[in-house]
């Protein structure tokens, strides 16, 4: 589902401690020692790198609304000059939250294990990590409150599954006003966009990052009361639904 | 304006917050991308960093004045005592030290002790970002548009940064010239 | 404040060129003037705010001093002048307000030129809050709208939403 092109830059430019610092050995190793491991990077001799700084510094650290607004704002203008249509708009905005998906299931668990009262709703004996997802729900439960409230410091509104037989593997998350599209307007011949595609981009890193094949879309469901309410369509693909019957039948939750 | 009523414009200012991991990370997907669009030339990745930046800036201005309700400043030190006291700390909550004056006051550096948007952020190891990218550019073009709209012309760079190896991230800004054309006429 | 409404006619944003990029009635039924006299209206005001600002009188002083209205820069101080400003402190602004017995005219320029302008009931009080408030709404609404082109007329359905909430009194 994800492939190499998607994050191959994200990786080698890191926000990326996340993906390292959990396993990293706990001895400090000296500036010439460090230079070894990674010849080609050169560190302050103050020693300000991200591995000497923890990884829950920013934990609960808040910065300005309008700094995200103007950046995603920049992000929404700079990618509507490179595509043509909202649905590659969409797709683009997606593309560049998917990596934040994957970055912040990490941040999730690593905080988890961390900390003696776990936010996440999986069973865990005190010694052992918390079992990523197995099953959809549990997925989904992680998405809805721990990743809601991490990102937007409150859980989503609505979890919902499909009432319609014939897409059982589709599920809906409703924001009822969706922080990334406070101060957006959508030009009238643009209706149908939901910048809010780079939440549903998040989520699928998420999904992805669990091993949950996943195509995320966000769309408009306004109402006179939530204006911008949007509804996140999670839909996981076949091989995650085959999964899910087998678990079900082992009794796996 | 005195440097401590500035302070104070800067703490009291009214910001409506969001987590800082998002901002930052946000932010990393940018460059990210920039990176991937522009095939790793960082000379490219600088320049439109720079130029997104520079559109902010021509829009940040706005917030920052009808948020923190400031007037116009009385010289050029007054304007970098505003940036690093009221802007800096209002935008990303950290106050840059102004320094390094040349004895025009024409130009100065502010040097960033910390700097969220490079939180977690380490180059890529390709032999050349460390010394080609700067990563955090998008601030220069950000005080070249404010200050722009403020009728200030002026240029800013980076000339260290610890993402680099450097021990001080340190910005250079320079005044070229204000700019007149709102001004009334000086003289008949 | 549940009454901001009351009193408050109408709102007109002009951009630094002198165009109109915004114009709003906050009370049903009231007669409006054609676009065209909205286009003029901005372009005239822009320009007698230029005027108010260049026929600013200017008094005599013996020695020449850098007037912080005009922000010089030390290095290109202007040429050694014997006439300043009155009250040399305050900045030399255009226009602030017309009244008539009708109505009250108030204008905001901000520091980018762009300018703000309130049609009120003259007993209308708080409108330097009021106007404060509705660049606040700006700034988030329309500058914060990745779809706004800078200096371009204002079509953001969020600005108009909140600020026709904000001046209903509800938030």
């Amino acid at each position: 589902m994800a492939g190499p092109p998607r994050h191959a830059t994200m990786q080698s430019i890191s926000n990326g401690s996340t993906l390292q610092s959990g396993d990293r050995p706990q001895a400090q190793p000296s500036q010439q020692q460090l230079s070894q491991q990674s010849p080609g990077l050169r560190v302050p001799s103050n020693r300000k790198t991200i591995y000497d700084r923890h990884l829950n510094r920013s934990r609960n650290t808040e910065l300005s609304r309008a700094s995200f607004a103007f950046l995603f704002g920049e992000m929404v203008t700079y990618a509507q000059r490179r595509v043509t249509g909202i649905q590659d708009l969409e797709k683009r905005l997606n593309e560049q939250g998917y990596p934040l998906g994957l970055r912040l299931l990490d941040l999730l668990f690593y905080r988890s294990t961390s900390t003696s009262s776990s936010a996440l709703s999986s069973s865990s004996t005190s010694s052992s990590p918390p079992n990523r997802p197995l099953r959809i729900i549990t997925l989904l439960h992680l998405i809805h409150g721990p990743l809601w409230r991490l990102l937007f410091g409150r859980a989503a509104d609505a979890l919902e599954h499909s009432v319609s037989p014939d897409t059982p593997n589709e599920y809906m998350i409703t924001d009822n006003d969706p922080m990334v599209n406070t101060y957006i307007s959508a030009p009238r011949d643009m209706s149908m966009l939901n910048c809010a595609a780079y939440v549903a981009g998040i989520i699928e890193g998420v999904c992805d990052g669990c091993g949950f094949e996943t195509k995320v879309s966000a769309h408009n469901q306004p109402t006179e009361l939530w204006p911008s309410r949007t509804v996140f369509l999670v839909r996981f693909g076949d091989s995650v639904m085959e999964r899910e019957k087998v678990l079900e039948r082992a009794g796996i939750k | 304006m005195s440097s401590t009523k500035t302070t104070r414009i800067g703490e009291e200012t009214r910001v409506d917050k969001v987590n800082a991991e998002l901002v930052t990370l946000t932010y990393g997907t940018i460059v990210a991308q920039l990176c991937q669009d522009y095939d790793s030339n960082y000379q490219d990745v600088n320049k439109q960093l720079d130029k997104m930046g520079y559109n902010i800036g021509m829009r940040l201005i706005e917030d920052f004045l009808a948020k923190s309700g400031v007037g116009r400043c009385a010289n050029f030190r007054e304007t970098a005592d505003m940036i690093a006291k009221v802007g800096f700390k209002i935008f990303l909550n950290v106050t840059p030290t102004v320094t390094n004056w040349t004895s025009d006051n024409t130009q100065f550096s502010l040097i960033f002790e910390d700097n969220p948007l490079a939180d977690f952020v380490e180059l890529p190891d390709d032999g050349r970002a460390q010394d080609e990218l700067w990563f955090s550019n998008i601030l220069c073009g950000v005080l070249r548009g404010s200050l722009e709209m403020v009728q200030m012309q002026i240029e800013a760079h980076f000339v260290s940064d610890v993402l680099r190896g450097d021990d001080t991230t340190e910005m250079r800004v320079s005044l070229v010239r204000y700019i007149e054309d709102e001004m009334p006429p000086e003289e008949e | 404040m549940p009454d901001n409404n009351r009193g408050v006619f109408s709102l007109i944003i002009i951009n630094k060129a002198g165009g109109l990029i915004y114009q709003r009635e906050f009370q049903s039924g009231l007669r409006q003037l054609s676009t065209n006299d909205y286009l003029v209206l901005a372009g005239t005001f822009h320009g007698v705010h230029a005027i108010t600002r260049s026929i600013t009188p200017k008094i005599p002083i013996s020695q020449p001093a850098p007037s912080p209205a005009t922000s010089s820069p030390s290095t290109t101080a202007p040429a050694p002048s014997s006439y300043s400003y009155p009250n040399p402190g305050v900045p030399v602004s255009g226009l602030d307000y017309l009244e008539t017995d009708k109505f009250r005219l108030t204008c905001f320029q901000t520091l980018t030129g762009t300018k703000f302008l309130l049609f009120t009931d003259p007993l209308t009080g708080n409108v330097d809050t009021i106007i404060q408030k509705i660049y606040e709404l700006y700034a988030d609404f329309v500058m914060k709208n990745p779809f706004y082109q800078i200096e371009m007329p204002v079509r953001c359905e969020a600005f108009d939403r909140h600020l026709g909430a904000w001046l209903r009194g509800r938030t």
